[in-house]
């Protein structure tokens, strides 16, 4: 189910109805919630949610098992277990279909004709999220970072909470089951502020997103044409402004929804186009997934403890292998290369060239820093290679010969939200929305509340599914 | 900053915003809408699936969307039809589907509008890409786009605001489509001139109708001809030898099943009929067609009563001249015996 959809509408106000009823128990709404968060899930491919059971079960029992055995070798086999399930569902439903082409191809490079019929297997919607979500826990419970869930129903709702199921945010075991311990109720300022999250999320994803920039980014991505500099700058860009708002605004909703519950979501992203340098940029943008590869990642491949060559390999790995979690292709492997190499070039040059940040030439970095992230997002939009060399060699050598394909109101359109979007995430690097929103006028929420509202409902959204569901 | 007070604020601007916009539309002539989209066919599309063999479904282009008026046949033939017309596209994605995925084994009336019949098999040209987009959503589509489906028909059928379709028209109401009306210079060249909606779904199982205004307005009228023009010119040439094969292969099995193919030819005038006999002539490709499918059709231009009508916009016909059409159609027909009328026989 979409947020930006009406069964969305209709499901919200039923669940929120049963929720503030005053009939139920705590335990009879955990229920509720847990079977909403079903109903949410399965209205899109109902025999995949027994891959949430499975996982729910799995990383139930292995982590009870860990946090009740005392000989480490038994402890080490439930993690390996948890480990091997939620990678395997992963490895089989994500990377099936790219291992089997990469294994043909590799086979036919020695001569040997072979060809395999693709699999076909369909990606169960937010795979990717859940099964790290759960395997945090295990993990977490196996390190002694986290207690066991003190019921099965508080873990069966961590793992499968509607509001973050499928996008994430990733939510760590210690932030979110704890909160189901108690009865939790919005309140008011709660609840009118979860709606107005909920509001501006889907205002990101409707109308920013998919009204004002895909349709440039896609008809860029989607030429197979030499493209003229400035198309292939204007579709990057555009590409650029829609993953950031298409994500934010589905964590935006998804925190927007749990505080209309009465629960407390991580925030997801910071800003990230404000960031100066990538360690900052990493920090802003994604920052569930980005600490969860800190984690259990880049930590234990050695982090900072064994030298400076060890560090970056590791940060390289972490970085390839959270560009291979995004998708199944090496566009993607690219991608998360790429920023293992500027974070690795940001290090050396903290090591080498120190210099003072100033406010002065603090915007003039983080345009850089913003440069240097659209060029990876030519790697991460592009289906191919050749695509991507194309629009690169475009971008580069600006290519006046090239052909256009945007006409002048569409490059107008995309660099007035790109920089307007620039300058925002630069001015409220260092506050909040929340803190912001304190020292306004009601009046002016109350107007820029319905303006967003109104663009949403001229807009007509097509319930274009958020672009995160497919990692 | 006191929260209630701004969501209070908030609520009655949105209301009163919506309302104000609802209103303004309404007084430019817009009207509640349901939009054809995939939605929509597919739920057509899933009677076929337990259809008996005394039923008629009908297949095509917008031709037959606009000339086949469903109350007028089943008036004449005691039996509503299911339509399965796209708009710009060709019939053969959809006669496929139903050949290769159903058992109906009853009347297939396949309309077919030479322009977009003989186009094209590639799978990415847009007469082939659009219905074969509606076979796969039909196979393919979840319970919650049935709901979503669902719930905004309501909506479509009480708010004129609403009318965004998935056919991206040019007085679509929708953000998108307000922006592209903005127009800054010349960088690229104009491409298709601006196509503006010249019909209306009147019922749920998509009876379409041509608009009054497409009748009356002849200024209004030659923008949609302008569009055909347009259309005409930058066409790539029929692929008559690969639409023909892939469409008499289904043929065969349809027929091998016991279902009942009519080929049927709906009106055309003017600047498109001339257009049609220049690339398309009939000999060569309609006479072909029927010789070759072997089963019965019926061409506008072989029945006097279909002679006098004309299409406002050269491709369509009026509502008033469709239901004619329709009823002078469904007469030929059962008098040939191509189909029955469950009531009388």
């Amino acid at each position: 189910m979409l947020f930006n959809s009406l069964s969305f509408i209709v499901f919200l106000v039923i669940v929120l109805g049963f929720y503030y009823s005053t009939y139920f128990t705590w335990i009879s709404k955990k229920r509720m919630l847990l079977l909403a968060s079903y109903v949410f899930y399965g209205l899109w491919n109902p025999p995949l949610i027994l891959l949430l059971w499975i996982s729910t079960v799995v990383d139930w029992t292995a982590s009870k098992r860990i946090a009740n055995a005392k000989d480490k070798s038994r402890r080490k086999l439930w993690l390996l277990l948890s480990l091997v399930v939620n990678l395997g569902f992963l490895g089989f439903f994500k990377y099936g279909d790219f291992v089997l082409e990469n294994f043909v191809a590799l086979v036919n490079s020695f001569g040997i004709a072979y060809t395999a019929r693709p699999m076909d297997i369909i990606l169960p919607m937010g795979i990717s999220f859940y099964t790290f979500q759960t395997m945090s826990y295990t993990i977490d419970i196996y390190k002694r970072k986290a207690k066991p869930s003190k019921t099965f129903l508080d873990f069966a709702l961590y793992v499968t909470f509607f509001p973050q199921l499928v996008a994430g945010p990733i939510v760590r075991a210690k932030d979110l089951i704890t909160q189901f311990y108690k009865e939790k109720r919005a309140t008011s300022d709660q609840f009118i502020w979860g709606v107005f999250l909920l509001t501006i999320g889907v205002f990101q994803k409707v109308v920013l997103a998919d009204t004002l920039l895909s349709g440039v980014a896609d008809d860029v991505f989607g030429s197979s044409e030499l493209l003229h500099g400035v198309d292939a700058w204007t579709g990057t860009l555009a590409f650029s402004g829609q993953i950031f708002f298409d994500f934010a605004g589905y964590s935006t909703c998804a925190i927007g929804i749990a505080l209309m519950l009465g629960i407390t979501l991580p925030d997801n992203f910071r800003y990230p186009y404000g960031s100066i340098g990538f360690s900052d940029f990493w920090k802003r943008w994604h920052i569930s997934l980005s600490s969860w590869l800190r984690d259990y990642l880049y930590i234990p491949l050695g982090g900072n403890r064994y030298g400076i060559t060890r560090m970056y390999v590791a940060l390289m790995l972490t970085m390839l292998l959270g560009g291979l979690w995004h998708g199944a292709a090496w566009t993607f492997m690219v991608w998360g290369g790429l920023h293992g190499a500027y974070l690795i070039l940001e290090k050396l040059q903290k090591q080498y060239l120190p210099f003072q940040i100033t406010k002065w030439n603090g915007v003039f970095l983080a345009f850089i820093t913003f440069s240097c992230v659209n060029i990876t997002w030519v790697f991460f939009r592009a289906r191919s290679f050749d695509t991507a060399w194309q629009l690169l060699k475009s971008m580069f050598y600006l290519q006046p010969n090239g052909l256009k394909i945007l006409d002048s109101f569409s490059i107008i359109k995309v660099c007035v939200v790109i920089i307007v979007l620039f300058l925002c995430h630069w001015m409220m690097r260092n506050t909040s929305l929340k803190t912001l929103s304190k020292k306004a006028s009601p009046w002016v929420i109350g107007v820029f509340w319905a303006v967003l509202f109104l663009l949403i409902v001229i807009a007509q959204g097509s319930g274009e599914q958020f672009i995160y569901f497919q990692f | 900053m006191n929260l209630k007070k701004a969501f209070c604020i908030a609520l009655i601007t949105a209301v009163v915003g919506v309302v104000g916009w609802e209103l303004y539309w309404r007084s430019q002539g817009y009207i509640p809408t349901i939009d054809d989209n995939k939605a929509l066919w597919a739920i057509q599309r899933d009677r076929v699936d337990t259809l008996d063999t005394d039923a008629v479904v009908f297949l095509g282009s917008s031709r037959t969307l606009y000339g086949i008026q469903l109350d007028t046949w089943e008036k004449e033939t005691g039996k509503r039809p299911v339509q399965l017309a796209n708009v710009g596209s060709s019939p053969l994605p959809v006669f496929h589907d139903i050949v290769a995925n159903t058992n109906y084994s009853g009347t297939v009336v396949v309309g077919v509008a030479p322009g977009l019949f003989f186009s094209t098999t590639y799978p990415k040209a847009q007469p082939w890409a659009w219905p074969q987009a509606r076979v796969d959503h039909h196979k393919n589509r979840t319970y919650v786009q049935r709901l979503n489906h669902q719930l905004s028909l309501p909506l479509q059928q009480h708010l004129a605001l609403m009318s965004a379709g998935e056919e991206a028209l040019d007085d679509n109401i929708d953000l998108k489509t307000l922006l592209k009306q903005i127009k800054v210079g010349n960088r690229i060249p104009e491409g298709m001139p601006p196509f503006y909606k010249f019909g209306r779904m009147t019922t749920l199982d998509r009876n379409l109708q041509m608009t009054d205004r497409t009748v009356t307005d002849t200024a209004f009228a030659h923008t949609i001809t302008k569009v055909w023009e347009f259309i005409g010119k930058t066409s790539p040439a029929p692929d008559k030898a690969a639409t023909m094969a892939f469409f008499l292969k289904d043929v065969k099995a349809f027929k091998a099943r016991g279902g009942h193919l009519i080929l049927m030819r709906c009106p055309s005038t003017y600047g498109v009929r001339a257009g049609e006999n220049f690339m398309l002539p009939r000999q060569d490709y309609w006479d072909d067609l029927v010789e070759q499918s072997d089963v019965m059709a019926y061409h506008f231009e072989d029945y006097p009563q279909f002679k006098d009508l004309k299409c406002p916009e050269w491709s369509h016909l009026s509502a008033e001249d469709a239901h004619f059409f329709t009823a002078e159609l469904a007469k030929l027909m059962l008098a040939d015996k191509a189909i029955i009328n469950p009531q009388t026989n």
